[in-house]
């Protein structure tokens, strides 16, 4: 074990030692018994997955048991630091509730009657089902919904299969609008981890991003960091979040009006001569129709459409103007909201390229390739009929590398272009990630086969005809992760810290089984998780053994536009090869080539705009479950602002029921009553309300936004899902029914 | 000797809840139940001039810790380095500690039905380890360290940044964790956490939570000494006992 914090007190505490009486100092006495310190422990380096950022860990097992997870000081980005769900990832492995065994449906669906099989009839059932499909429908019948890094193996079976249609809700319910909005900008999107440079940052801006609420290891190091050196910070929220109560300015913007207060940053910017001259002038196009186009949206104009003072606005424009080009505009990680959500990542970057901030210290740095080994396999084969989720056509900016999960739904539903017949979600919580939930249900009864393959027995289990148990990811070996939004890039990996529990299985296990039963072997050549590691790492001159023992290995960076070399590409690989402050490619496919406000509709009286965000202590619908993690927070609130709650005669702490216009009601939950909230919104948090009672903790408690979410507005340019749509009112007790 | 202290940076801190976690796993807290707390203030003001602050608890391993005095059997005492902490084996659960906190750092643990709390991970600290929160503070926002020490970061934090102690006139027990922050955040939290004056055990107390429970202690383990002595000898035979 590397890193020497661990080795901060040892000095002091022999000294201690040798002059400390028997009760002298509580710290010089025995070790007590316990997980510490008793029975050999034996650590292993691997990586986290009760989010997706990966942090590193070390798990201390004693006994076959992880008894302690603690950060690895030796990964590159975390540093030996853990999140709450991170340090409380054993309620995820040791959860009683957890998929034990395959299971082949015997009930109705959604009635969650099963009976246990063996692997090897699940496997030559699930087998089966694909060929009939193939047979009689076509490969594109089936659609593939991975989420996780598990299912990376299982995504090459399904493509090697003949499918092109797999979706993950990473990009239509959350970072898609961004990847987009970027993307058409600088020719590039931005990845995960995001490459938002707090480490050198002179102030950050947020608009709806969270932080401390959302919690992603190294980015709270870095913000909290950035914070302590005195970077400003400017946050831009409907809600006083963590992150707001810290900020310089907070503007508690009227909800969907973003886009006017990015246009009138421009204005101020522009009419200011602020902006970064040089830059523009070096790397981007289309700054005089951008001039054109803000020149009369001031912050008087956006005053009355974002309820912010014009004198903020230019206040908060010139703040930026003073930092730049060292101004960290952080891009939001889930911004499917309004349904002109492309556009407001548009507006996002063309900030940013005034400030001259992308590529530089201080803004967005630049992603770092790594070249892993090529594994050698048949090609994929190629789809005549083509995608049915619409990425490439009907959304033409959508990514056929991540797909549109709510695509394929209505794929499912109407039999357009073609029928869809089976479904594989794998990691997937489709009821609870995607919105319209009814919608899905009448989707999956339109299936001749749902196969699910998760930990946990959520919602979506209940309805599938074959259930497969998944290894966690303290049991099981996966795709290693590599990371090139680092300012060093890096690779890292997971390797199984204990055996698999029960009968669940890993999924590259579930992969190559499934994949032998298929004809489709070769597409996974290679026997073990050592061997698969080999094949990647062995071109990078990297030692697999010594890799295995620190967890990651990091590799020099050029995260700026100044080291970049010929071999990273083109600096700005969009069509004129500059930032394109406007942009021809939206115009070619019909959108706004300039990002343009289009106004919100007001929630009528005694109604509420529904917005919801995260606890830091539950990772979206996947950790309610989790003893620890329920001890801390085992439901959520919904936060209305404090006068619109007494106009409602609604009091602090008391139970009620949201109701959306289609009249789909909620559990009762408890109400915040609180004066950091617009009186327009209703707040809470995702992922509670849970409706399998096989969930034994999480079943019931709470109410689920995702629920609430009947109304949808589709973003035309990638098909996300904005899913701030939805106007809720409060039933007190009586009322509700 | 030492003199360990923290402080925590509240203009850091994004109440992320890691240490909380981080502790509860460390030390098999109960759900429901913690060492280190994180709060917050609760907005305050009228929207949109609104105001909160974040604010993380646990024992201040105070220079004059009330909490020792009222314990009955000695459990709760002070090491010659400052950390006050529990002899588990000494407690009874009268919970005389609990109320005498100012802070409320203390809980009777529902499952052992002793008295619990933060003793900056005295045993981490044996290892040559930081406290389980330091040491996963995702924000790097609490510090540890020896206050006797000219060298440490905590001296530097506490004597040349001027961390704060959180007390008040009234309640003044010279509490051994700091608060960095920013002015606004220390009259929030002073005026929201401040301490509260220990409460003492009355003359009642002792009767209900400390002999009865004692006298029936000592006869259960009389019978219960009799009862190992009586299978002990079944087992080993009476040569053997002997010895």
């Amino acid at each position: 074990m590397g890193g020497t914090r661990r080795d901060f007190l040892r000095s002091a505490a022999v000294a201690g030692t040798m002059a400390g009486a028997a009760r002298g100092a509580p710290g010089e006495g025995p070790a007590p018994p316990g997980h510490h310190g008793v029975t050999p422990v034996h650590t292993i380096a691997s990586n986290c997955e009760m989010c997706f950022w990966r942090c590193g860990i070390l798990a201390e097992v004693e006994n076959g048991k992880v008894v302690r997870i603690e950060g690895n000081p030796d990964h590159p980005l975390t540093k030996g630091r853990l999140c709450a769900r991170g340090n409380a990832g054993i309620g995820l492995t040791y959860d009683p509730d957890r998929l034990k065994y395959p299971m082949l449906r015997t009930g109705a669906r959604g009635e969650g009657k099963f009976r246990r099989v063996s692997w090897e009839t699940a496997l030559d059932y699930l087998a089966e089902r694909l060929q009939e499909i193939k047979a009689k429908h076509g490969p594109e019948a089936v659609a593939f919904f991975p989420h996780g890094v598990a299912s990376a193996f299982f995504r090459i079976v399904m493509e090697a299969y003949g499918t092109p249609n797999h979706a993950e809700p990473a990009f239509a319910q959350c970072r898609g609008p961004r990847e987009v909005g970027y993307a058409l900008t600088f020719g590039q999107g931005l990845g995960s981890p995001e490459p938002v440079d707090f480490d050198e940052t002179r102030l950050i801006v947020l608009i709806g991003t969270h932080i401390g609420e959302n919690v992603f290891t190294s980015q709270i190091t870095q913000f909290a960091g950035a914070l302590g050196r005195g970077a400003k910070l400017i946050v831009v929220d409907p809600r006083l979040s963590t992150a707001a109560a810290k900020a310089d300015w907070w503007l508690p913007i009227r909800p969907g009006t973003d886009i006017a207060l990015l246009l009138a940053w421009m204005n101020v910017l522009i009419s200011d001569g602020a902006y970064d001259r040089d830059y523009i002038r070096r790397y981007a196009t289309g700054f005089d129709r951008l001039a054109r186009h803000v020149q009369g949206l001031t912050p008087e104009w956006a005053e009355p459409i974002t309820e912010i003072p014009a004198a903020k606005i230019r206040a908060t424009a010139r703040a930026m103007a003073e930092a730049k080009p060292a101004v960290a505009l952080h891009p939001g990680r889930h911004v499917t909201w309004y349904g002109d959500d492309s556009q407001r990542a548009r507006a996002m970057a063309i900030v940013t390229a005034l400030l001259g901030a992308w590529g530089r210290k201080g803004g967005i740095f630049l992603p770092t390739p790594i070249s892993t080994g090529k594994i050698p396999t048949p090609p994929m084969p190629e789809s005549e009929r083509g995608r049915a989720d619409g990425a490439g056509d009907k959304y033409p900016f959508a990514s056929e590398e991540q797909g549109v999960t709510n695509g394929l739904i209505d794929a499912t539903l109407t039999g357009q272009p073609y029928p869809i017949k089976g479904w594989i979600v794998y990691g997937q919580n489709v009821l609870e990630s995607i919105p319209q939930r009814e919608k899905t249900l009448q989707a999956i009864d339109k299936l001749d086969l749902l196969a699910v393959v998760d930990v946990l027995p959520v919602e979506q289990t209940l309805y599938a005809d074959l259930v497969l148990p998944e290894a966690t990811y303290l049991e099981r070996y996966d795709m290693p992760h590599v990371v090139v939004t680092a300012k060093e890039p890096f690779l890292a990996v997971r390797f199984p810290a204990v055996k698999p529990m029960y009968e669940s299985r890993p999924g590259w296990w579930i992969a190559k089984e499934l994949a032998k039963r298929l004809g489709l072997k070769a597409y996974l050549p290679w026997e073990t998780p050592e061997e698969h590691l080999e094949m990647l790492v062995k071109p990078l001159g990297v030692n697999p053994a010594a890799l295995r023992a620190r967890g990651a290995v990091k590799f020099p960076g050029r995260p700026y536009l100044e080291n970049r070399r010929p071999e990273d590409g083109p600096l700005f690989p969009t069509p004129s090869g500059k930032i394109e402050l406007y942009s021809t490619l939206a115009e070619e496919y019909g959108f706004d080539p300039l990002p343009r406000y289009t106004p919100v509709e007001d929630p009528p009286p005694g109604w509420f705009r529904l917005i919801y965000g995260r606890a830091p202590v539950h990772s979206f619908a996947r950790s309610e479950n989790n003893a620890i993690l329920d001890g801390l927070m085992d439901e959520n609130e919904v936060w209305v602002n404090d006068e619109a709650a007494r106009a409602l005669s609604l009091a602090d702490g008391q139970m009620v029921v949201l109701e959306n216009s289609d009249g789909v009601q909620t559990n009762a939950v408890r109400l915040r009553v609180t004066p950091g909230i617009r009186p327009d919104c209703a707040y809470m948090v995702h992922g509670f309300g849970h409706r399998s009672p096989k969930l034994h903790l999480a079943y019931g408690k709470g109410a689920s936004d995702a629920g609430l979410m009947t109304r949808v507005k589709i973003d035309p340019m990638m098909g996300g899902t904005g899913m701030r749509v939805n106007f809720v009112r409060l039933l007190s007790g009586e009322e509700a029914g | 000797m030492a003199r360990y202290a923290m402080v925590i940076d509240l203009k850091k801190c994004v109440a992320c809840h890691a240490c909380t976690v981080a502790c509860n796993v460390e030390w098999n807290v109960p759900p429901g139940f913690a060492r280190t707390k994180v709060a917050s203030t609760g907005a305050i003001g009228k929207f949109p001039n609104v105001m909160e602050s974040v604010f993380v608890s646990q024992c201040n391993h105070c220079d004059d810790p009330p909490c020792v005095k009222p314990c009955p059997t000695g459990a709760t005492f002070q090491g010659t380095d400052g950390i006050v902490a529990v002899d588990k084996d000494l407690c009874i659960g009268c919970g005389f500690c609990v109320e005498a906190c100012p802070y409320d750092a203390r809980h009777i643990d529902p499952v052992t039905n002793k008295v619990d709390k933060c003793d900056f991970c005295s045993a981490r600290l044996q290892r040559g380890e930081l406290p389980a929160c330091v040491e996963t503070c995702t924000a790097h926002a609490k510090f540890f360290g020896d206050l006797e020490d000219r060298s440490s970061e905590v001296f530097r934090l506490v004597y040349d940044r001027g961390a704060k102690r959180l007390e008040t006139d009234e309640v003044a027990v010279g509490p051994n964790v700091y608060y960095l922050g920013t002015e606004q955040q220390l009259e929030l939290v002073a005026a929201r956490f401040a301490p509260r004056e220990p409460r003492m055990p009355k003359a009642g107390d002792w009767w209900s939570k400390v002999v009865k429970p004692l006298v029936f202690a000592a006869v259960g383990a009389t019978f219960l000494g009799q009862a190992v002595a009586f299978f002990y000898q079944l087992w080993h035979g009476e040569e053997q006992f002997e010895d």
